[in-house]
């Protein structure tokens, strides 16, 4: 009797380690999935998917990196992480005669620096990092800027993503810089600036920055425009403004750490995920703009016009698209810790 | 002589009441708005949109909140029978011999016991990156178990310790072995310590979230960092339900229970 | 009694020694050896030794946090004492059937993980939250206030989250307390509150001091409750830890932060032992002249 009740938790123990057949570990961004896709990949192709997320890239990349690449199968990095990822032997060269789909990506998104002709990742959504804004509080017109947001009175009032980059990348560009830069002195008169603007910030947040516009606590402040679509569902007056002085874009895309173990089902994965059907659905649930063009084809008229989703080239021609900018991300990180500890 | 029922400081009996009854609705008050929203129509549960069962429905189509529930339950589980197990174990080698490195094994539960969550965690992250253990469930049961082992050997020990040791000295002189006056003599006078040792560790483990949020790895996901990311994100009315059909579980064990066993004896 | 040799008690004595050795004191050393390391972005640590990360931890930057949330986790643990003081001190003058039912009251809401009870606290505080709404229902205030993503919240999260810590050793205080000595004092004449001060408050210090250990030093570590309920600022020493390690990747700097806190932590048990060998002596000098 005694001995039985002992070897009940051995019993499960084992049960736990005992490995399905045909498994999947996902690692991706918290908030960017619609549910159900999962289910169907599953359903289609008898593959148990693990899903985890993470919220930032330098958790995912630490997480990544302790595991020396191992344990996850499939990752979803920013542009400028996959460049890093790369070139510190953490991803695995994608066997693209597996991937059918990429003939349906937008070409205008493939072979960049970052990735010199896709060997490592695929891109899944791209999208921008603006201002919100909470319409029923504040004028619309008022804000218009990056630098509208250091204004005084906004004390103790603003939303920051909680993304090194992001943030760096406003005052670089109210500095006259570029985001990608990795010149120390920029970055370092950026420091200083956005010092000024740290008694204005009230709470960061990247992993649902609109819950906190509705949750009523700020009605001003930096977020991404697919989380605008997501709240505008229960919250219309949440509005988003593309700034003067240049959006900040972004590409997220797929990639097979260099450890994997199933590197046949995350090709499978990813091929699923370039399928127009899924992309609309993906494009649709979360609100990012897809760069699968057979899965815009299919999106929805008032979607595709939607400027907030996908705004006109002259928009993104004023932003900038986040690169890699190498060792310089040290110091980025280093100020960063620096602007979050002070008060 | 004085009567012992009188009291010997006198508050006022309805402040003293009053007082309580402060202290609890602060330690509940979180826990009714858990409650009642997981019977919220709303998504957000920011405000009350009508009553609805449906997040309980979807509770049970959730396998990924259930899967990472079940392995916390199944970590808790394990974790509260190895430490109890262990810290018995400990806790007798302390009570009853002198032996070398005895003084640094006592101070060593100790500063388990004082270390704040924060730096355990990243102690027990060091170690398994030294050791080269993947991090995923191994590493989650090391951890739970070690942080819970104090916890049980403190319990364990004051008990020990109002022992009558001339009981044990009888059962020697018997001629018993050790391990039998350990499994025949020590054990069945421990069992409340050690019920009540599994019971904390296995809450302690429940209610961890920094160790685990260091010492998780791919593939085996437990509740709290899986509701991590949820919670934040403020999509969790399910986790709502989950933490209300937990605590109405715990509750029904905790006392049907011993009742149960009461009537047995 | 002598000692024999035994397979059961030599394998007991090695389990412990290798458990206590491998997960406990190894760990902790290596912490050690990790703060005077060099950080690298690859290998995490690398040689050679020396003392940047300690040279780090006084930039005034670093200092604040570690004062600021040395503050914070004090009041937290101050309010804690208040709190639970009287409640263990009532509960202790109960029925046992009446203590243990409110005691068992206490640990439940426990099996709800602490993290899903932060995000609670974090729906009652919003602006739109029942705190705001009552204080608006009353009247007390015209516009709703900015409770959440304060140092107050954060407080109140740390109490919350901390309290049943704080309790249960005073209530075993309690339960030691010698009701013949109390009622001594009544007999020699001494009131209330002098019986209070002069009697229960020494006797129950073991247990005051052993409560406000166990409060204070893991409140400075609680980074969930200042991600939630803070804003995500660094305002407690944990959430500068966790990011050096998880964020920033700086693990000398990251470990030479959780040496402090060790190093925080031995002080403060010194000062425990002395406090109790203190109060031992003071006790047995009090029994005699009660005698």
């Amino acid at each position: 009797m005694k001995l039985r009740s002992l070897l009940v938790p051995v019993l499960l123990a084992c049960s736990v380690t005992a490995q399905a057949a045909e498994k999947l570990v996902f690692y991706n961004w918290s908030e960017y999935l619609p549910e159900g896709v999962l289910e169907q990949f599953t359903k289609e192709t008898g593959i148990e998917v693990d899903y985890t997320t993470f919220e930032s890239n330098e958790v995912m990349y630490s997480k990544l990196k302790l595991q020396k690449g191992k344990g996850y199968d499939v990752v979803v990095p920013s542009t400028y992480y996959i460049a890093k990822m790369r070139a510190e032997g953490l991803l695995q060269p994608l066997d693209k005669s597996k991937l059918s789909g990429l003939k349906n990506l937008n070409p205008a998104l493939l072979d960049k620096p970052y990735d010199p002709e896709n060997q490592y990742s695929v891109p899944y959504m791209w999208g921008s990092t603006g201002i919100g804004i909470n319409t029923e509080a504040l004028a619309k017109g008022s804000i218009t800027r990056w630098a509208d947001l250091w204004d005084a009175k906004w004390k103790n009032k603003l939303l920051l993503t909680d993304d090194v980059r992001e943030v760096f990348h406003m005052a670089l560009k109210i500095n006259g810089h570029s985001a990608n830069t990795t010149n120390p002195d920029e970055i370092r008169q950026a420091y200083e600036k956005l010092q000024q603007l740290m008694p204005n910030v009230l709470v960061f947040n990247s992993d649902a920055p609109r819950e906190p516009y509705m949750a009523g606590d700020v009605d001003l402040g930096m977020i991404w425009n697919g989380e605008v679509i997501m709240a505008q569902e229960e919250m219309p007056d949440l509005d988003y403004i593309y700034p003067k002085e240049g959006a900040i874009f972004w590409v997220d895309s797929f990639a097979i750490p260099a450890g994997s173990t199933n590197v046949e089902a995350a090709h499978k994965f990813i091929n699923f995920m370039l399928r127009p059907d899924i992309a609309k659905l993906c494009s649709e649930e979360i609100g990012y703009a897809t760069p699968n063009l057979k899965g815009y084809e299919l999106l929805d008229e008032n979607v595709r016009s939607n400027k907030i989703i996908f705004p006109d080239a002259d928009t993104v021609a004023n932003g900038e698209f986040q690169t890699d900018v190498g060792d310089a991300l040290k110091l980025y990180n280093d100020y960063w810790e620096k602007l979050k500890t002070g008060k | 002589m004085i009567p012992s029922n009188k009291p010997v400081l006198s508050l006022g009996s309805g402040l003293r009441w009053l007082f309580i009854a402060g202290v609890m609705a602060f330690l509940y008050l979180p826990i009714v708005v858990l409650v009642v929203n997981s019977f919220n129509e709303s998504k957000y549960g920011h405000k009350w949109q009508g009553f609805s069962f449906k997040w309980y429905e979807k509770l049970w189509h959730n396998d990924a909140l259930l899967e990472a529930f079940f392995n916390s339950l199944t970590v808790a589980t394990l974790s509260a029978t190895c430490a109890t197990i262990l810290g018995t174990l400990m806790a007798l080698a302390v009570y009853r011999y002198r032996f070398r490195f005895r003084q640094s094994a006592s101070a060593l539960i100790f500063v388990v016991l004082m270390s704040p969550d924060i730096v355990l965690a990243i102690t027990f992250l060091i170690v398994f990156m030294a050791l080269g253990i993947q991090l995923g469930f191994w590493s989650l049961l090391i951890a739970h178990i070690t942080f819970c082992l104090p916890f049980v050997v403190i319990t364990v020990y004051s008990q020990l310790k109002g022992f009558d040791g001339n009981l044990l000295e009888a059962a020697q002189d018997l001629g018993a072995k050790e391990s039998q006056v350990f499994r025949l003599v020590i054990l069945p006078l421990l069992r409340p310590a050690i019920a009540a040792s599994w019971l904390l560790s296995f809450t302690l483990s429940l209610d961890d979230v920094i160790i685990s949020s260091f010492v998780t790895g791919p593939g085996f996901e437990i509740l709290p960092i899986r509701v991590f990311s949820m919670v934040k994100v403020g999509v969790s009315p399910e986790v709502n339900v989950l933490a209300t059909l937990l605590m109405l579980i715990s509750l029904v064990v905790v006392i049907i229970v011993p009742l149960l066993l009461r009537r047995k004896t | 009694m002598k000692p024999r040799f035994e397979l059961f008690r030599s394998t007991i004595i090695l389990i412990t020694l290798f458990w206590l050795g491998l997960f406990v004191l190894a760990p902790h050393v290596m912490v050690l050896i990790t703060s005077v390391l060099s950080p690298d972005p690859n290998n995490l640590a690398v040689w050679p030794l020396n003392l940047n990360s300690y040279v780090n931890l006084w930039d005034s930057l670093y200092l604040n946090v570690f004062l600021d949330s040395l503050y914070l986790s004090l009041l937290a643990t101050g309010i804690c004492l208040l709190l639970g003081y009287p409640f263990a001190f009532i509960l202790s003058r109960f029925s046992p059937l009446l203590r243990s039912i409110l005691l068992f009251m206490m640990v439940v809401p426990f099996w709800t993980n602490s993290l899903i009870r932060t995000y609670a606290i974090k729906l009652l505080m919003g602006k739109k939250g029942l705190f705001n709404d009552v204080l608006l229902g009353v009247g007390i205030i015209d516009e709703p206030l900015q409770i959440l993503y304060t140092e107050f919240a954060v407080i109140f999260g740390l109490v919350y989250i901390l309290f049943p810590f704080m309790v249960l050793p005073l209530i075993s205080s309690f339960d030691k307390l010698d009701r013949s000595l109390l009622e001594a004092a009544r007999d020699l004449g001494a009131n209330g509150w002098h019986r209070f001060w002069r009697i229960i408050v020494p006797l129950t210090s073991p247990g005051i001091i052993a409560g406000c250990l166990i409060v204070f030093l893991p409140a400075m570590g609680m980074f969930y409750v200042a991600d939630l309920l803070g804003g995500a600022k660094n305002i407690l020493l944990g959430n500068l830890i966790k990011n050096q390690f998880l964020v920033v990747r700086d693990w000398p700097f990251g470990s030479a932060l959780s040496v402090s806190l060790i190093v925080l932590m031995a002080l403060l048990l010194w000062f425990y032992f002395k406090a109790n060998q203190y109060i031992q002596r003071k006790g047995g000098l009090d029994d005699d002249t009660l005698k």
